[in-house]
């Protein structure tokens, strides 16, 4: 293993682990670079565990209906929460005096995600060995990635804006307040959009079938 | 000779377009069978099946020579004979098997007088051939012997549940094989009439639960007492039919939004098996303006198997035991086989006899060759008949593959004779998660069993492979560094 590489992978490691010290570290010491290829990286491997979750999860965990499945829907399913809790986390700290950039924030949302892959992916496969009772387990081991995700996520932000605990908590919900107006504007937008695209195609279409 | 030869070219042409006019011909006529028959998947979607039941024949008041029926409204089948509740002639009348006329009860003797029905609505014959009349125009129950002479009457029951001036008006009844009666009357919403042998009213038995929004329980709450009295009263709904099995246990149906078919035990209980991929009450699918069906009769066949009718549709939906869906037959409509009221469904052994009260008449429908194959499979998974219903099964799924619930039947038997992998493969494809698991936790520990000897082998020898290495390494170092130390000495 190449010292870049080793650092690459053992640096997110150590920082899921020590989340004070890690994230610290991540927008004090670490490169800017490195941190930006690291999170997409890690975007791209929790894209893929979702993906092989649909497809590859054991029938006693997970009944899809083949008709459903849509793997570039997956991609979006990840992706655009992920950037919209950016989005929205930035323009409200940039409101609150928080100190973090968007690089920032979307570098320690990124790095939160993690325990997300690690967790997930190797009950994709073990889902396939488990009975009925032992799912409880592969539940269990869900909730707990997700709960360690939400920790991650607060101690990152904390550190990212440099508030105080209770801050950041209210800063967390105001986010998720205002990821809701940003879908509700994205929906409308997209609407009218949709409704523009149609109404100048049939005003094209009359013009070409007249003429 | 060239002449010939066109000659016989164009007969040649003549036969073969008559020869395609008869395919194509006999395939439209196929299309014309009657409704597309189908099935839900486990997904809830729609999916094509061939058809169980064909209509075959037809009979109605004229062609039994004893003029029209007249909104007939009940229908019972007992030992080979049926009895048509013919509702606006106020008469019983009595078919043989083969549907020919054995007689017609229009009549019997009380305390001496003649007296008759008066828009009777519901039916019962016990397996003795005694004669149950719900009277509803005279507001009591009739009973009469297999010889149509009377045997008892029910009429304005007394008991302190009972509110003063209560109107007994009976519209379905059953009665079990200890002679007890259950009516269904009209405006009763404490669930079933139960009579004694001797015909005292006894007790109510399996009401429906009062379904109560928290909405309404809202309004309920902020508005004031002249409001309140004006909102609808929520009262438990009225059942729409009921039905007996062979074990006594009734069977009823009702017309709410759900929850719509019952099976009661003694205590009112409802034990109905509803392990199906969806709750055994009609159609799933539907447009919300046309609504869920309407469930309005109910029979019981063996192996517990039961057939509603949903009045709405014209559709009758069979299931098995356990509440899946075996297969859906009729409609509304113009054609053989389709009704334009239907009011009564009962079974005479394998064949469906509909009663269409508007049109006056029953039609008969028999299986196909896959509603045989199926009921039989079913039969004889109910009865214990694993080999059977696993060849059955098999040979229902080569007819159609969407039925998912035959794998089941199929991987339990699989189950049984221990090929394990094999049974999970089928519970996979029925989607039976506790089965799998069944088999799966079997198989599993199968292979362990076939494996662990070797595996744990491996494992002790590669550990003592490691443990002999570590030691010679440590000799081989302690010798070295015992050189070292006499070169350094």
């Amino acid at each position: 293993m190449s010292p870049l590489s080793r650092e690459l992978v053992k640096y997110p490691l150590y920082l899921i682990v020590h989340p004070f010290n890690g994230f610290w570290d991540l927008k004090y010491e670490r490169s800017r670079k490195i941190n930006l290829l690291t999170s997409v990286a890690i975007l791209f491997l929790l894209i893929l565990t979702s993906i092989m979750k649909n497809e590859y999860s054991g029938f006693l965990v997970h009944l899809a209906n083949p008709d459903d499945m849509n793997s570039l829907l997956e991609i979006l399913y990840v992706v655009v929460p992920v950037l919209f809790w950016c989005a929205a986390n930035w323009s409200l700290t940039t409101l609150m005096d928080g100190e973090g950039k968007f690089v920032d924030i979307f570098t320690s949302t990124c790095f939160a995600l993690i325990p997300l892959i690690l967790v997930n992916f190797p009950w994709i496969w073990l889902s396939n060995v488990i009975s009925l009772q032992e799912t409880s387990f592969y539940h269990f081991s869900g909730s707990f990635a997700i709960l360690w995700c939400m920790f991650l996520l607060f101690v990152g932000n904390m550190t990212v804006h440099q508030f105080t605990p209770s801050k950041t908590i209210g800063t967390i919900l105001l986010t998720v307040v205002a990821m809701g107006f940003m879908a509700f504007l994205c929906l409308l937008f997209f609407s009218l959009l949709q409704q523009i695209v149609a109404f100048v195609s049939t005003i094209y279409q009359e013009l070409v079938l007249r003429s | 000779m060239l002449k010939s030869f066109k000659k016989r070219s164009a007969y040649l042409l003549i036969a073969l377009c008559g020869v395609l006019g008869i395919a194509s011909g006999g395939t439209l006529a196929g299309a014309e069978a009657g409704p597309a028959a189908y099935n839900y998947s486990f997904w809830g979607d729609t999916a094509a099946s061939p058809a169980a039941y064909q209509a075959t024949a037809l009979i109605n008041g004229e062609n039994l020579k004893i003029g029209a029926f007249k909104d007939p409204s009940d229908i019972q089948v007992t030992a080979n004979q049926i009895y048509v509740l013919d509702s606006g002639n106020n008469r019983v009348v009595v078919l043989n098997s083969q549907f020919k006329l054995v007689h017609i009860i229009d009549s019997f003797v009380r305390e001496g007088k003649k007296d008759t029905f008066k828009n009777p609505q519901g039916l019962f014959v016990t397996n003795d051939k005694h004669v149950y009349v719900a009277d509803t125009g005279n507001l009591r129950v009739v009973h009469l012997n297999p010889d149509d002479k009377l045997a008892g009457i029910i009429e304005n029951p007394k008991s302190e549940l009972l509110q003063a001036g209560f109107k007994f008006q009976p519209v379905r009844i059953a009665v079990d094989k200890a002679r007890r009666i259950y009516a269904m009357a009209a405006g009763v919403f404490d669930g079933l009439m139960e009579f004694s042998a001797d015909g005292t009213f006894t007790s109510f038995m399996g009401a429906n639960r009062v379904s109560f929004s928290p909405v309404d329980y809202f309004w309920k709450m902020v508005s004031t007492k002249a409001q309140r009295s004006q909102m609808v009263m929520f009262t438990p709904t009225e059942f729409t039919n009921l039905d007996i099995n062979d074990e006594d246990f009734i069977y009823v149906t009702n017309g709410q939004e759900s929850d719509n078919v019952k099976k009661l035990n003694a205590q009112g209980n409802d034990i109905l098996r509803k392990e199906g991929y969806f709750p055994p009450e009609g159609d799933i699918r539907y447009t919300p303006a046309d609504g869920p069906s309407r469930i309005i009769d109910i029979d019981v066949a063996d192996s517990e198997i039961f057939s509603i009718l949903d009045s709405k549709r014209g559709r009758i939906f069979t299931y098995n035991g356990d509440g899946y869906l075996m297969y859906v037959f009729g409609g509304l409509g113009n054609q053989m086989g389709e009704f334009k009221s239907p009011a009564a469904i009962e079974r005479i052994g394998d064949d469906f006899l509909v009663l269409d009260q508007a049109l006056g008449e029953i039609t008969v429908f028999q299986t196909t060759d896959y509603g045989r194959t199926l009921n039989d499979a079913v039969r004889s998974y109910y009865n214990g008949d694993e080999e059977r219903s696993f060849q059955l099964f098999q040979k229902t799924i080569n007819m159609n593959a969407n039925l998912e619930f035959a794998y089941d039947g199929i991987g339990k038997a699989l189950l049984r004779k221990g090929e394990y992998a094999e049974a999970m493969k089928y519970f996979k494809q029925s989607k039976d998660q506790p089965y799998y698991s069944k088999a799966f936790l079997l198989y599993r520990k199968q292979v362990l069993r076939k494996y662990f000897p070797a595996l744990m082998t491996t494992i002790l020898i590669l550990a003592i492979c490691a443990f002999l290495l570590k030691k010679i390494r440590k000799i081989k170092g302690g010798k070295k560094l015992v050189s070292t130390q006499q070169r350094a000495g």
